[in-house]
């Protein structure tokens, strides 16, 4: 093994790292479909379940009035499931270990793993959507422009993911992580979730002023982002060394 | 943030004063040693003697309470980022992601590491370690001497100048055993080593220098030429019983 030709890995490493542990992520996904299927199957579950509930509304009830909250609601959970699997992957074979052995800044590895959970629970989105719209929607007026939801759902996702990679890393390491991300990750998630569930019901419903809540709740949706997303990026190496 | 250039006969290692506490327990208490550039240090002591914590702490995985530790001059808390390219682990836990193969595996370290010829070397490593024939197998799928010998692999692929080894031989079999050592025969003059070991026997013939912790403290440190076998035994086996830190 001849290391006469050792040379020190530059500077600037962190765009190709950054794209390693995304890649490396989507890849152990894509090949174990462990996050996507449960994820998936839970937000079905939840269909079902939400189904159930609404079975005896009867036909005056517009179900377009709760969609938003309904489908945010299934997101919430879906995500907490997801957020503990992308952590507890890397924890359980020791390969947080190995990670943070190399010469990587740690919000690199926050960035790569928040933009992963934000891939995989927007794939979910995009699946639990016309499940949802058949199930509860169907002969439903669809009152706002098409291209709110998915301006929603986008906002709504970079928020979820960007404070629950960081409180999955806190949560990984204690007894119950489950229990705990679920304490921190739900009381966090309420300005964001109203906001979202705001914006969402305005493109639902549309009708006068729609467009005005709309941008209402896209602007709490960015703050939020904004500012939730810096502060999980300036704490995560602190995080990481506790 | 200079890097600095150490000269022949430099020290790898310096470690002044280093404790660290989780709560009210001390792991490690007042730990100081040296320990010169290409030098081989084994550190024995019973379950819970602060090796391991040690070791976490020179890694970089683990802040100091107390204390200072350099490698090669870099600082183990100042300068973390610079000093990670310079040293590798190889742990009893191979480290490694059981759903890559040992190709993606290595090819994602030498991402993280920047490694600038990474599919050579991938390839150059994966021959010496001799799993090229089995470089597109998921890692779930290798045994734990083929894990171990991966892990070899992982850990030299950034060049680095001192490796850590965690207890390594724990889990082989004797053949796994002969491997791993015909390997680390091959890149013993090209490194420093600091392993943590539980068998004194494989430690003392490894080793140019011991070191016997205690409750996080140091109870003896001497380079092998100094030691008197018998003695070195003796005290090793008088600190089994002293219990945890």
């Amino acid at each position: 093994m001849a290391e006469t030709t050792a040379r020190r890995p530059g500077r600037g490493l962190s765009w190709r790292q950054f794209r390693a542990i995304l890649r490396k992520d989507i890849v152990m996904e894509l090949r174990t479909k462990e996050m996507i299927t449960s994820m998936g199957i839970y937000a079905l579950l939840t269909m079902v379940v939400y189904q159930i509930a609404l079975s005896q509304a009867g036909t005056a009830f517009d179900p377009r009035t709760i969609a938003a909250g309904l489908l945010w609601l299934a997101f919430v959970f879906t995500s907490m499931l997801g957020l503990n699997r992308s952590l507890v992957h890397e924890k359980d074979q020791g390969c947080l270990e190995a990670l943070l052995l190399s010469p990587v800044d740690r919000p690199v590895i926050f960035f790569a793993k928040a933009i992963g959970n934000m891939i995989f629970l927007l794939i979910v989105q995009v699946l639990t959507i016309p499940v949802f719209a058949f199930l509860f929607l169907q002969g439903s007026e669809y009152g706002g422009q098409l291209w709110m939801i998915p301006v929603a759902l986008l906002g709504g996702a970079v928020g979820i993911a960007g404070v629950g990679t960081l409180l999955a890393t806190m949560s990984v390491n204690t007894k119950g992580k489950d229990f705990v991300l679920a304490v921190l990750f739900i009381p966090l998630m309420y300005p964001l979730l109203l906001a979202c569930v705001s914006a969402t019901t305005a493109a639902v419903l549309g009708g006068d002023g729609h467009v005005q809540q709309f941008w209402s709740g896209m602007g709490l949706i960015a703050a939020y982002d904004a500012i939730m997303v810096l502060a999980a990026y300036a704490l995560y190496e602190f995080v990481l060394g506790a | 943030m200079s890097e600095p250039t150490a000269p022949e006969n430099a020290l790898a290692v310096e470690v002044r004063g280093l404790t660290r506490t989780f709560g009210a327990r001390k792991a490690l208490d007042k730990v100081s040693f040296d320990l010169p550039q290409g030098a081989f240090l084994s550190i024995f002591g019973p379950n819970g003697a602060g090796k391991t914590t040690l070791v976490k702490v020179l890694t970089t995985l683990t802040a100091p309470s107390k204390g200072s530790a350099r490698i090669f001059g870099l600082d183990v808390v100042e300068d973390a980022v610079e000093l990670r390219e310079r040293i590798g682990l190889i742990s009893h836990n191979p480290l490694l992601y059981p759903d890559l193969s040992a190709e993606e595996n290595l090819r994602f370290f030498a991402e993280m590491y920047g490694v600038d010829d990474a599919a050579d070397r991938v390839r150059e490593l994966l021959t010496a370690v001799e799993l090229d024939h089995r470089r597109l197998d998921f890692v779930r799928t290798f045994s734990r001497g083929m894990l171990q010998r991966l892990s070899i692999a992982r850990s030299l692929l950034h060049r680095p100048d001192v490796l850590f080894l965690d207890e390594p031989y724990s889990g082989l079999d004797p053949h796994a055993v002969e491997i791993f050592d015909s390997l680390m025969a091959q890149i013993r003059s090209e490194h420093t080593f600091v392993m943590i070991s539980h068998d004194l026997a494989k430690g003392l013939e490894l080793c140019t220098h011991a070191l016997i912790l205690a409750r996080g403290k140091v109870v003896l440190s001497a380079p092998k030429a100094e030691i008197d076998e018998d003695e070195f035994t003796a005290t090793y086996r008088a600190t089994v019983g002293t219990g945890v830190s």
